[in-house]
């Protein structure tokens, strides 16, 4: 602003960044420097006048990186990734050595319980449960184009589904699956009808209100649902065995006892990781052959433009409703995990909207459409802000700061939809 | 002032350095203790005081000489009164931190599930601050609480408004929360039960400020007593619009309002006198609790609220410790529950649930200073 | 049904709705020029209340009592440093990416939330704020036992909302950065080919957002007295919903759309149930967006081939 032209470039820099530097002060002293006492204030000069300096530091740094030709090709690098636009086309190479590393990772999954402690155990339990998630808003958002951001409402109807259903009902863990699977499809249908006439956006704030209205209806029917004081479901089981200490539900007996091991806390949750490992898997399976089919492909046609779908014939109330019948399934089935990962308790708490930005995020991060790509940003966002407890206070901060970086570095996600290739029988 | 500034910047140097592993080296025996709470996150007020309590009480421990000769070393884990997270910190202090017993958490919705991984683990846990009678009724051996339960809080309540103000017409409020609407349930009961039908039974929602339409209702029902079951910040917005509204009923509450900032949160003392609140008897009677708090207050925090309640559990954790020399979760409650604990609360002796025996509520009232003492 | 209370209800929703509506300016112009929701602004109105707090502090500190002096000086200073933080905002999360996919701004922006929020938490601490009382005094109307009433503050915030909200129209329609606006809105393309800085209108367009919510900022903490780093939130989420009931991308329908919504709020919660005011709110959005796709005053979206 206040370089002339005829400046060296090192001065040129040095003035920008002092420019930024000043404005971060500004922008920093009033919530950093000044702290709220009551109504009084305290002053801490420090930690606004060094966050300023960071950022001053860094975007002289940066200058100066511009200046030298490996920082301007390191940053050529990282700008190249925002131009590209259109849908890749996978070549038929990419097929070759799949099956092999997808077997691999197969095998390492299932092993990997057993060398995990409880903690990482349940993460990678929660990280599965959001990658179904992931899975299930990837067809509404990813495939069929339509901004959805009350998706949690199909994760709490399931996760409720298995609590209530076996607090009345005396439900199992195994029935609530396909259950929770049928009652969330009916719920998505049900909510998708009305909204099929609505566009981008309006859809989106939609969707958020039935979110809300769902959230709000399992805290206030008190009578039905527990409210706040939450429901709980019943302890998983396989074939009548529990896995807790004591057996809960008569009739069963715990898993341990049965086999004569000692008890182990693990051995419940193993168990959990290896049934959403498997669900997830199949799930994965599931939706990779799905894009390939005529129905996948009609959501991706009517994502891109709707009136040539219509004018071609589609009837896109099907399709639009398959759509979202499809991803509600899904975060329904992932309801009933996250109610036998949480030890059965269900509280509307977990089923605010946070949970459905979070779930967008991981689609949206994974490179919307993109099935792979939806399965490593669930790892990434459930598993990240876990590594980073040991910043404690700053842990959440250190997280957003994170999640804008990332979409800076890779707006089309980590990997990007990739069209699959189709040859003639016996050609290539 | 300058440590405090330690304090921030060491932390965000260590962030900029990206070190993953916690900086601090800690002695080969030390006997590891979980402090679960909301760190981050709305009600991180609590957590804070969580932390500031159990601190305190860990160095004076210490100082004296620790347990049998191990030093007590507190870790803290961030739930932020969300379920999902509860879960995955719970497995974590169990887990990776080894902890030996847990003081948390805060939220009774957070309290609930991660007991059950504490009753897996077989882990002692005691919540200074949970009150949902669903904490200690399920049966959880290792599950023990420092406070009181919303049904005798209710009761006191109950009989106050009853006994004392011979009001008829009450509004109960509730903030839809499973501490908030469990206490304000628990009031109504015991109201019900002595043939008082409320005028009002509502919920408001949590994070919101403007609680106008439902102060004008409040109003046209005539209620003599506000009941409200819920937490400081909306408490204090609630009374704020209350008295701008012109409403003179008797604002009476539980012991989530327990904290200087309902002033600030009400906008001016002028607004907070003649509210009343349900809390166990006043620590500062007690003269040891008045000593630790003096010494906490000299280290510049003000300790309120369930300060001194962390403090206490840290306390009874570490004296059951001691006693009973095992690490065993049920053997540890088994002991306190046979043998009660001294503590800067007093003397505290557990039922077979894990209950508190005497509840020892009673009622507060603010002056028109801003500050809360026991009612005569 | 007693005239008093109906009055009473009705104030407190005008009251309500008018923060409601100056908040969803701010969704409604970022929408309509960029086409993102930014779900950021919520908590760029938190920061204004803090802002607010702190220069509130700062002059008590130094002995200014007259509370018209306080009020506008107040305002300056928090429309000044929030519009800086809408700005950087725009600068750093959503700027580079302009011509991503249209959801990667959506999610960035949710990213700048967390770290709003977090930043303040971490900062200021996580207890609930307050301002003293600055403006006492009501209206009354009615008798001495059955009035409604409306306080000076409540007046100044109505008056101000619907002052700034005009002043902005009038920019918009009449000034030639309002024409300028308006035909990046149309069309962000050949407004450039025509010569006009599409970045710096882009810009101006979330100074213009935050210096609303900066107002809204300041109203609101002197009415209600107390804020926390969490108020954002929610208030963020009701803006936008009134943004969109009254047809995104229209600064009146954003008006409007926000007095119904205060409006439905507070006569629901007064006459029917507080605990499904929400539930109500949001059956109402949808029920109109059944019957009117694009909101109250938006325009009919019209499909092109």
């Amino acid at each position: 602003m206040f370089s002339k032209p005829n400046d060296p470039p090192m001065l040129t820099a040095f003035k920008d960044s002092s420019l930024v530097g000043m404005i971060a002060l500004l922008i920093f002293s009033p919530i950093s420097g000044i702290i709220l006492n009551g109504y009084g204030f305290n002053t801490h000069p420090q930690t606004p006048i060094m966050l300023a300096f960071i950022v001053f530091i860094g975007r002289f740094a940066y200058q100066l990186a511009a200046l030298t030709p490996w920082g301007q090709r390191l940053i050529q690098k990282f700008m190249l990734s925002k131009g590209k636009r259109g849908v890749y086309v996978a070549s038929p190479g990419d097929q070759r050595y799949l099956w092999i590393i997808l077997a691999i990772l197969f095998i390492a999954g299932l092993v990997l319980p057993f060398y995990l402690s409880k903690y990482y155990l349940t993460v990678a339990i929660l990280a599965l449960i959001y990658v179904l998630l992931g899975l299930g808003l990837n067809i509404v958002v990813g495939l069929a184009g339509l901004l959805d951001l009350g998706f949690v409402a199909f994760y709490a109807v399931g996760a409720y589904t298995f609590a209530l259903g076996s607090q009345y009902w005396g439900l199992g863990f195994w029935s609530a699956i396909p259950l929770a699977a049928a009652f969330a499809a009916l719920l998505g249908g049900i909510l998708g009808f009305p909204v099929l006439r609505m566009h981008g956006d309006y859809l989106a704030i939609v969707t958020l209100g039935f979110g809300e209205i769902i959230r709000l209806v399992l805290n206030n029917w008190m009578s039905f649902t527990g409210g706040p004081n939450g429901a709980k479901a019943a302890e998983p089981s396989l074939f009548g065995l529990e896995f807790t200490r004591t057996a809960k539900t008569d009739g069963h007996i715990p898993f341990h006892e049965f086999f004569g091991t000692t008890y182990s806390p693990n051995t419940k949750f193993i168990f959990i990781y290896l049934v959403v490992f498997l669900v997830a898997c199949l799930m994965i399976f599931f939706f990779s052959r799905l894009r390939t089919m005529p129905m996948g492909r009609a959501w991706e046609a009517l994502r891109e433009d709707e009136i040539a779908c219509r004018s071609l014939g589609m009837n896109h109330v099907t399709i639009k409703l398959s759509a979202f019948m499809m991803g509600a399934m899904t975060g329904g089935i992932g309801g009933v995990f996250f109610a036998a990962q949480q030890g059965g308790f269900v509280n509307p708490t977990s089923f605010t909207f946070f949970e459905s930005a979070l779930i967008l995020a991981i689609v949206v991060l994974g490179g919307m459409g993109s099935v792979v790509g939806v399965v490593v940003a669930a790892l990434v966002l459930t598993i990240l802000p876990e590594m980073l407890r040991d910043f404690a206070d700053y842990r959440v901060l250190i997280f957003g700061i994170l999640m804008v970086f990332m979409m800076l570095w890779k707006p089309r996600g980590f990997l990007p939809i990739r069209r699959p290739y189709f040859t003639k029988e016996g050609q290539a | 002032m300058i440590v405090g500034k330690l304090k921030k910047i060491v932390p965000l140097t260590i962030l900029v350095a990206g070190l993953l592993s916690g900086a601090a080296v800690f002695a080969a025996d030390a006997i590891k203790i979980g402090v679960a709470g909301p760190h981050t996150g709305a009600n991180a007020a609590f957590g804070e005081q969580f932390w500031k309590g159990a601190e305190a009480a860990a160095k004076d421990i210490n100082d004296a000489g620790g347990i049998n000769g191990s030093m007590i070393e507190l870790v803290k884990a961030d739930d932020a009164c969300e379920p999902k997270q509860a879960v995955a910190v719970a497995n974590r202090l169990v887990d990776n931190d080894k902890v030996v017993a847990v003081v948390g958490h805060f939220c009774s919705s957070s309290t609930i599930p991660a007991s059950e991984i504490y009753a897996e683990a077989n882990i002692l846990e005691i919540t200074p601050a949970s009150t949902n009678p669903k904490v200690t009724d399920r049966d959880l051996k290792n599950v023990m609480r420092m406070c009181g339960r919303d049904d005798q809080q209710g009761t006191v309540a109950g009989d106050y408004i009853i006994d004392k103000l011979k009001a008829t017409k009450v509004a109960i409020i509730h903030d839809k929360d499973t501490y908030g609407q469990g206490l304000a349930d628990a009031t109504k009961a015991r109201l019900n039960e002595k043939d008082i039908k409320e005028v009002l039974y509502e919920g408001l929602t949590r994070g919101e400020k403007d609680f106008n339409a439902l102060v004008t209702k409040i109003k046209a029902a005539d209620a003599e007593v506000v009941y409200f079951g819920g937490l400081h910040t909306e408490a204090g917005a609630l009374i704020r619009q209350l008295r701008e509204q012109g409403s003179k009923a008797v604002f009476i509450s539980g012991d989530g309002i327990v904290s200087e900032q309902l002033v600030t949160a009400a906008g001016g003392p002028q607004f907070v006198e003649g509210v009343r609140h349900t809390f166990g008897r006043d620590p500062l009677t007690i003269p040891d609790s008045k000593e630790v708090a003096e010494k906490i207050q000299a280290n510049g925090y003000k300790p309120e609220g369930y300060t001194l309640y962390a403090y206490a559990t840290t306390q009874a954790i570490a004296e059951a410790l001691k006693n009973a020399k095992t690490t065993d979760g049920d053997k540890l409650a088994d002991w306190l529950k046979a043998n009660g604990a001294n503590t800067v609360l007093g003397k505290k002796e557990w039922d077979e649930k894990g209950d508190i025996k005497v509840s020892d509520y009673t009622m507060y009232v603010w002056d028109k200073d801003g500050k809360y003492k026991m009612e005569e | 049904m007693e005239f008093h209370i109906l009055g009473q209800q009705l104030v407190n929703g005008l009251a309500l709705g008018s923060i409601y509506g100056l908040i969803a300016v701010g969704y409604t112009m970022v929408y309509g020029i960029i086409g993102m929701i930014n779900f950021a602004h919520g908590d760029v109105y938190m920061i204004s209340a803090y802002i607010t707090a702190i220069c509130i502090a700062i002059l008590s500190f130094f002995g200014i009592s007259s509370a018209a002096f306080l009020i506008i000086i107040t305002l300056i200073v928090t429309i000044v440093i929030v519009s800086l933080y809408g700005w950087s905002i725009e600068r750093i999360a959503y700027k580079p990416l302009r011509n991503s996919p249209r959801l990667a701004p959506l999610i960035s922006a949710i990213g700048v939330s967390l770290v709003l929020q977090n930043y303040v938490q971490v900062s200021q601490g996580a207890k609930t704020q307050a301002v003293p009382t600055i403006l006492p005094g009501v209206f009354r109307f009615g008798t001495e036992t059955d009035f409604f009433q409306i306080t000076y503050i409540q007046v100044l915030l109505v008056v101000v909302s619907f002052a700034s909200m005009a002043l902005l129209t009038y920019i918009i329609q009449k000034t030639s950065l309002g024409r300028q606006c308006r035909a990046v809105q149309q069309d962000p393309k050949m407004a450039a080919i025509l010569g006009i800085n599409t970045d710096r209108i882009i810009s101006t367009v979330f100074i213009l957002g935050a210096a609303m919510a900066a107002i809204a900022g300041v109203l609101v903490t002197l009415n209600y007295g107390s804020f926390d780093f969490s108020v954002g939130f929610i208030t963020g989420v009701k803006a936008f919903t009134a943004a969109v009931l009254g047809g995104i991308g229209s600064l009146p329908g954003a008006m409007l759309g926000g007095i119904i919504l205060g409006m439905s709020e507070s006569l629901f919660s007064g006459f029917v149930n507080t605990d499904y005011k929400d539930v109500f709110a949001f059956s109402l959005l949808v029920l109109v967006l059944i019957f009117r796709p694009s909101g109250l005053l938006g325009k009919p979206l019209v499909e092109k081939v």
